[in-house]
């Protein structure tokens, strides 16, 4: 009876026990089984365990088990080695894509001895790891040249390519969009706080002769794009964000980024890069060069028979040479790992529009005078409000016709989410408290998206409401995305077809916001859901962000914590209310 | 950019102009149904190994023999994705002129070249495409370079397999 054997398993990070129940995870895998006289894949029920609940009654038990004392050994080549020879089939009976072959036990060997090491540099990291994130670090340390981490959005890439840079020698280079560079030096900061990091961005940036060890540089795709300091020096892991960006191979930023010297690349991105094969070839190009063969060549192989005549010879083979290099889970996929909420906090940079405009703000209010008293309320309410749209977009603070993309840090990016969202077939819910940021959502993300994206507010009929909410609950062609005023949305509305919310503003009571997020939470539900909430570096919504983290919110909340900083002297609400230079960079 | 629907690369079109010879001297008329056929996948289960080319066309089954070389030219190598050196494809005759072929059509005409046998060239010509190297892995055994890593199913023993 095939029971108690024991495979490693790379791609759920664990040791798959054969046969009936023991402790841990019970999954369904692909492993090679005998049959007759010849060895096929097969379904098997096994349970996942950690390595200490090795059994030691079968001889592939009794293998891993050797394997994981030279790992704690720190045994070298030669005694893995060895114990490559004598390990049997069943011990490595991993199959490739294809299902054609298995892996050898030294190949198996190595990928556990390098998840290990991975796992073990972890302590570093001032975070718990789910599972498939640890898979996912070890995967970033030994995935050949680099590759394509395109994990699901809301799944944690950054925290995953954090714990890739903390535990190496670097220095490294972080390239993401501009609206994410505060967002990445405030992750290192929380997520590894002794490595330290250099945004190298807005005018007066400028890199040292010798970037010390250790060291992650953030910077955009737009510096990139017109800067020789960054691709003549030597980095050991290059990061390029929101991989997206580089999409167009002839782009000035895509060919900067292929000029970039580095030991190890790492693409990022959140959209299904597989689907659209002009997009893979010039990721990848970047990530690992020559591996699908120049631009012209790619076509003829692969992109012509695959998109134009749907060649599934053509297609298995790409798959076959991709594979390796790109590693993609969905939040289905890795369920059981996920709580049924996921939240997270995307940390957005103002432009230098916004930023005169809040400086100007704030001089104004304090140099006019605040008053006292009751006057004094309403002024500092004022102030709030102007500093929150402010922060949302400059056009909703003085109305004009100018575009409005590249203005609000905020705006972009919440435009850069969604459109990865609904271009993965999800649906999102966005909460505002402003009806005219509805309105200028609405209307930029129509354009992005390519749909009309409504906005359920106050001032719609009870039917028009009811209409938009059973639309996009039911309806197969709904617009994917549904803006909902903070207010007109809060109660017995269901709205669980969503897979993320997001907050584009805050309001000063978490149990708002909360309860405006359970519209598209049901519990029981199999999926879980991402709850994104945008905060503007070094301002007033910084500020709130921390008020909630804090518990004292609550107590704030119920007396209005608009008044409670009203009841601050000046010198301590200018503290409050001035633009932190640190914070946003 | 737009590229030929058969014979994008030059070893694909390398056996294209060994199809399309018939038209040199006056007009195949099976050439433009054959190239229909191959287009609307009429050409299922096509089968491409060293010296033979088998598939089911319409229904009818179609087996071409080939001719193999006595060794490998010079300096066709394939890379890791299976692609050849194209300033090769011009000085090696690496597909089979139509007269070289033994072919075989369950079809009832007498033509050794019938549309059925034309289509599934045109099919293995978009193969040859997608992969040069089977180019020449029609022409001669070349051993697939193997990779360290991974043990062919095939090659495991069932007795022994538990180890216990």
């Amino acid at each position: 009876m095939a029971d108690r054997h024991v495979t490693y398993v790379p791609a759920h990070g664990a040791f798959a026990v054969w046969g009936a129940a023991t402790a841990g995870r019970q999954v369904v895998c692909r492993l090679a089984v005998p049959r007759g006289d010849h060895v096929e894949a097969a379904d098997v029920r096994v349970s996942l365990v950690e390595p200490h609940e090795l059994p030691d009654t079968t001889a592939s038990a009794r293998a891993w088990r050797d394997a994981v004392r030279l790992v704690e050994r720190g045994a070298g080549d030669e005694a893995f080695a060895e114990l490559a020879e004598r390990m049997p089939p069943v011990a490595h009976a991993v199959l490739n894509s294809e299902e054609t072959a298995i892996s050898s036990a030294a190949a198996l060997l190595d990928s556990y001895r390098q998840a290990a090491a991975a796992r073990a540099k972890l302590g570093a990291i001032d975070a718990e790891l789910r599972p498939y994130q640890v898979d996912g670090v070890a995967w970033l340390h030994s995935v050949p040249g680099g590759g394509v981490l395109a994990d699901e959005m809301g799944l944690g890439k950054t925290l995953q390519a954090i714990c890739l840079l903390a535990t190496r020698e670097g220095p490294h280079l972080v390239v993401c969009p501009t609206s994410l560079v505060g967002n990445w030096r405030r992750e290192i900061a929380r997520f590894a706080p002794d490595t330290p990091v250099l945004t190298h961005h807005g005018p007066r940036r400028e890199l040292p002769e010798v970037i010390p060890a250790r060291t992650v540089v953030v910077t955009s795709y737009s510096v990139l794009r017109g800067e020789d300091d960054l691709t003549s020096r030597d980095w050991d892991v290059v990061v390029l964000d929101e991989a997206q960006q580089v999409k167009n191979p002839d782009a000035q930023a895509s060919k900067a980024a292929a000029r970039l010297s580095a030991q190890r690349r790492i693409a990022m991105t959140g959209t299904p890069v597989e689907n659209r094969l002009d997009e893979l070839w010039a990721i990848m190009s970047l990530t690992n060069p020559g591996l699908l063969g120049t631009r012209a060549r790619f076509r003829q192989r692969f992109g012509t028979p695959i998109e134009q005549r749907r060649s599934a010879t053509a297609a298995a083979r790409l798959t076959a040479l991709i594979t390796p290099h790109v590693l993609r889970r969905t939040k289905a996929a890795v369920a059981t790992d996920l709580p049924p909420k996921l939240y997270s906090t995307v940390a957005c940079t103002l432009t230098s529009e916004q930023a005169a405009l809040y400086r100007d703000a704030v001089d104004r209010a304090f140099s006019l005078g605040l008053g006292s008293g009751f006057e004094r309320r309403g002024r500092v309410l004022a102030l709030l409000t102007a500093l929150k749209q402010i922060c949302n977009h400059p056009a909703q603070y003085r109305p004009d016709e100018l575009p409005l993309a590249g203005r609000s840090g905020k705006f972009d990016r919440a435009t850069e989410m969604l459109t990865e969202i609904v271009e993965d077939d999800d649906r999102a819910l966005v909460f505002t408290q402003y009806t005219v940021t509805g309105e200028l959502l609405s209307r930029h993300l129509a354009e992005h998206i390519g749909a009309p994206v409504p906005f359920l507010h106050g001032g719609l009929g009870a039917a028009q409401r009811d209409e938009l909410v059973r639309s996009f609950q039911h309806d197969a062609d709904a617009p994917p995305v549904l803006l909902l005023s903070l207010r007109a949305a809060g109660f017995g509305l269901n709205l669980t077809r969503a897979g993320h919310v997001m907050h584009f503003d805050r309001w000063w009571n978490p149990a708002v916001e909360e309860q405006a997020t359970d519209r598209a939470h049901r519990i029981g539900q199999t999926r879980p859901l991402t709850v994104h909430t945008l905060v503007t570096g070094g301002t007033i919504e910084d500020h709130i962000a921390r008020l909630h983290e804090n518990k004292r919110a609550l107590a704030d909340a119920v007396t209005g914590s608009e008044n409670a900083l009203a009841e601050l002297p000046d010198e301590q609400l200018h503290d409050v209310l001035a633009l932190d230079p640190g914070a946003f960079s | 950019m737009t590229q030929p629907e058969f014979g994008a690369t030059p070893w694909g079109r390398a056996w294209v102009r060994a199809v399309e010879s018939t038209a040199v001297t006056r007009p195949n008329p099976l050439l433009p149904k054959a190239r229909s056929l191959a287009r609307n996948n009429a050409v299922t289960d096509l089968r491409a190994e060293t010296g033979s080319v088998t598939a089911t066309v319409s229904g009818h089954t179609v087996h071409i023999g080939l001719p193999l070389w006595t060794d490998v030219p010079d300096g066709l190598v394939a890379d890791h994705t299976g692609d050849l050196p194209d300033e090769l494809a011009d000085s090696i005759d690496i597909a089979v002129p139509l007269a070289d072929q033994h072919t075989e059509c369950a079809c009832r005409t007498r033509n050794p070249h019938c549309a059925h046998v034309l289509a599934t060239l045109y099919a293995l010509s978009q193969r040859v495409d997608e992969r040069p190297v089977l180019a020449a892995a029609l022409r001669y055994p070349l051993t697939e370079p193997t990779d360290p890593d991974w043990i062919p199913l095939t090659e495991i023993g069932v007795a022994g397999f538990y180890g216990d």
